[in-house]
């Protein structure tokens, strides 16, 4: 009798370990995609180069490993809940953990199609195909997001080395993780609520908001006197 | 987790308006070699790659060898499906042939005919916008927050935590970059979720079954049906096109001074001014009407009974000549027409006992053929019942009453009445004052409840006149 209690009392203390683990690489799948975007939106563009391209494949690696690691991990946690009477909060926890990365996995995965798309319209085989870059502005400055990329630690990053697909094998096969997650574990994802209130996140990044005044002027300002008086009118 | 559709997915996808995407984008790559750029010096960094309207207009002009207006509407278009965006002025989505400056949006950013703008990255954006802002969106941006918090609540956290890695890995490049890309996502946001007043190009209009990228390959049975619609065209009966072509010449010279696109609207067409004086003028209960609604009504006496308006001049050109009876018939056969099918017994016993027994009040005066076929038909009464008498009743107001009418003093008189208004003459700043005070306009409920109240003496007034009590009248007047 006291031999199960203690039994499941490991098994609390491990799951809550393995919940910690998806949560930290939740957050590490967020930084590589969102670094991922800021790459894929120079596709195209004056700033896209061998360079862009090398390291937009280096990320993607990252997040697949992320990815790879993350589903098999919820995968375990959330098959394994039902017969262990451990809560209903625990469930919700990982249920919640669950949306979030069905939800993430969704958005990268727009973001890759998109990325294919555009690397098949702008193919930077020849010196030739330059020419046809669109002139945006941007000069380059991905260097800075490819070392916050490498900065990323995922907690099973050391341990598995599998091989990396290209481009269009990777959207295949994170669509085929899709449809396996959503077949295998029957989840209600319409009942996770958020846990923020609207509007909280204004708050939350106080240090980092110093040079953002400046930036907004620096967006309207260049309008200038240009703009004629009755455009704040229209602005409703 | 999205809820991708709430209707069932037809495969209605294929939005065809996006249809000329492919060819936009050849023209936006030709542009880059041949539009020239400039730099833009901001504070304290200098962005390159920026043109201005008139450069952009010029290209296009030399390029399609068209007119200046047309490459300016070119232009709009680019600007309106997001191609390009203005850096003055970004809500205003037009191109003008100024030295205003624009600059190119990346391809990450175009118009894709495959997918439409996603919810959840619009709330990403905005979550993004509120951090940045420090909660002050613009009031439509605040709408679309809080309807996306509440649908999207099972990933709100998502959208959260995507939004402030985004903005943290955004604040990683440098700042002349950073400029430009908030530039081009405001842009592509501005183009997808437009804010009030802004046109952009995006509206997906109908969505069709078939793929308009596809070929269509055209099966057997379709080239038997063409087969046999062609040899039943072949033989059908055929107009001369001499006699056609003099119909449609003889409508075009009758009504190309009232038709809105090729003529000017007195005073000044209300989709273009903002100037709502043109429907006021109008209206269905006006005291005075215009000369071109007049002018209008002479035309055929189906115009003329078609604008309720000369429906009631004409009454009282009919009530001065005793002979409102076929006017009155007509107008109970379209309500027996149009009405409610449990009304129809009765109306049809009203309209059968004023109108047609002999003796009744209002007797019509229709020939003895058609006659007997509405009275037998009344017997079963259905819609169509009264058609053939109404047919009858028409001709005869067409070929006599309709005539005399032109011809009468109530005519002429209302046509010396008439308003000729003045055309308007707004300049840009005048139209952008109108547009911001539209009014509301009538409420439907008053223009019914007025509908009702004309209804209601309209049945007062034509309660039938004995001739008989009429007749002794005038007896003892004498």
């Amino acid at each position: 009798m006291s031999s199960r209690w203690r039994r499941s009392v490991g098994e609390l203390a491990l799951r809550g370990r393995q919940r910690g683990e998806c949560e930290r690489a939740q957050e590490a799948l967020g930084r590589v995609t969102s670094c991922f975007q800021q790459l894929a939106v120079s596709l195209g563009s004056s700033a896209d180069g061998s360079f862009l391209r090398d390291e937009m494949d280096e990320t993607r690696h990252l997040a697949q490993r992320i990815c790879r690691g993350l589903s098999r991990r919820l995968l375990r946690l959330l098959s394994d809940c039902g017969p262990a009477p451990s809560g209903v909060e625990d469930r919700q926890v990982s249920e919640r953990l669950w949306v979030l990365f069905l939800s993430a996995l969704e958005h990268f995965l727009s973001d890759l199609r998109q990325a294919h798309d555009l690397i098949g319209r702008f193919p930077l085989r020849q010196r030739n195909d330059r020419r046809s870059l669109v002139n945006t502005g941007c000069m380059d400055g991905v260097v800075a997001v490819a070392a916050r990329v490498a900065s990323v630690q995922a907690p099973w990053l050391t341990m598995e080395e599998e091989q990396s697909p290209d481009l269009t094998n990777h959207i295949a096969e994170l669509e085929a993780m899709l449809s396996e997650m959503q077949l295998r574990v029957p989840v209600a994802f319409w009942s996770v609520e958020a846990t923020q209130l609207a509007g909280a996140e204004r708050g939350g990044l106080e240090g980092l908001q110093e040079g953002e005044d400046s930036l907004e002027e620096l967006m309207e300002g260049e309008g200038g006197s240009r703009r004629p008086a009755f455009c704040c009118l229209t602005c409703v | 987790m999205t809820i991708r559709r709430a209707r069932p997915d037809r495969l209605q996808h294929f939005r065809p308006r996006m249809h000329c995407l492919k060819k936009l984008e050849a023209v936006v790559v030709e542009m880059q070699s041949g539009v020239k750029g400039s730099e833009q010096k901001l504070n304290v960094t200098t962005i390159p790659h920026v043109i201005t309207g008139k450069d952009v207009i010029a290209w296009i002009t030399n390029k399609m060898k068209s007119t200046t207006e047309e490459s300016e509407a070119f232009g709009t278009m680019l600007v309106a499906y997001g191609y390009i965006y203005p850096l003055q002025n970004h809500r205003k989505l037009v191109m003008c042939n100024d030295s205003s400056l624009y600059r190119f949006q990346t391809p990450y950013f175009w118009p894709t005919q495959k997918w439409v703008a996603e919810d959840s990255d619009y709330a990403i954006y905005l979550a993004k916008r509120n951090i940045r802002k420090k909660g002050l969106l613009e009031p439509y941006e605040q709408a679309h927050y809080n309807h996306l918090h509440e649908w999207l609540n099972h990933k709100w956290d998502f959208i959260v935590m995507q939004a402030t890695e985004q903005y943290k890995a955004g604040k990683e490049r440098r700042k002349p970059d950073r400029v430009v890309f908030d530039c081009q996502e405001r842009a592509y946001w501005i183009v997808n979720k437009p804010p009030r007043r802004t046109h952009s190009a995006m509206d997906s209009g109908l969505e069709l079954l078939i793929d308009p990228n596809s070929d269509e390959k055209i099966p057997f049975d379709t080239y038997r049906r063409m087969n046999l619609f062609y040899q039943q065209a072949i033989m059908s009966s055929k107009v001369k096109s001499s006699v056609s072509l003099g119909a449609l010449n003889k409508y075009v010279a009758t009504y190309k001074n009232h038709d809105p696109f090729l003529a000017p609207c007195l005073p000044s067409n209300p989709w273009l001014t903002d100037n709502d004086s043109y429907w006021t003028l109008n209206m269905r209960q006006v005291e005075v009407p215009t000369k071109m609604r007049v002018e209008r009504w002479s035309f055929s006496l189906f115009e003329l009974l078609r604008d309720l308006r000369g429906r009631d001049d004409f009454k009282v050109f009919l009530k001065k000549e005793f002979s409102g009876e076929n006017l009155a018939f007509w107008e109970a056969a379209e309500e027996l027409k149009w009405g409610t099918a449990s009304s129809m017994t009765s109306k049809a016993e009203t309209i059968f006992k004023t109108f047609l027994v002999p003796g009744a009040p209002r007797w019509i005066n229709i020939d003895g053929r058609t006659m007997g076929l509405t009275v037998k038909g009344l017997d079963h009464p259905h819609r169509y019942v009264l058609e053939a008498a109404q047919t009858h009743v028409f001709l005869l107001m067409k070929k006599d009453t309709f005539f005399r009418y032109l011809k009468s003093p109530v005519y002429k008189e209302i046509q010396k009445k008439a308003l000729n208004p003045e055309a308007h003459n707004f300049s840009p700043a005048q139209l952008e004052h109108n547009a911001q005070n539209r009014s509301p306009g009538i409420h439907p409920l008053i223009l019914w409840q007025l509908a009702e109240a004309e209804k209601a003496k309209a049945a007062a007034a034509s309660v039938p006149v004995d001739v008989k009590a009429l007749m002794s009248k005038l007896d003892r007047m004498k």
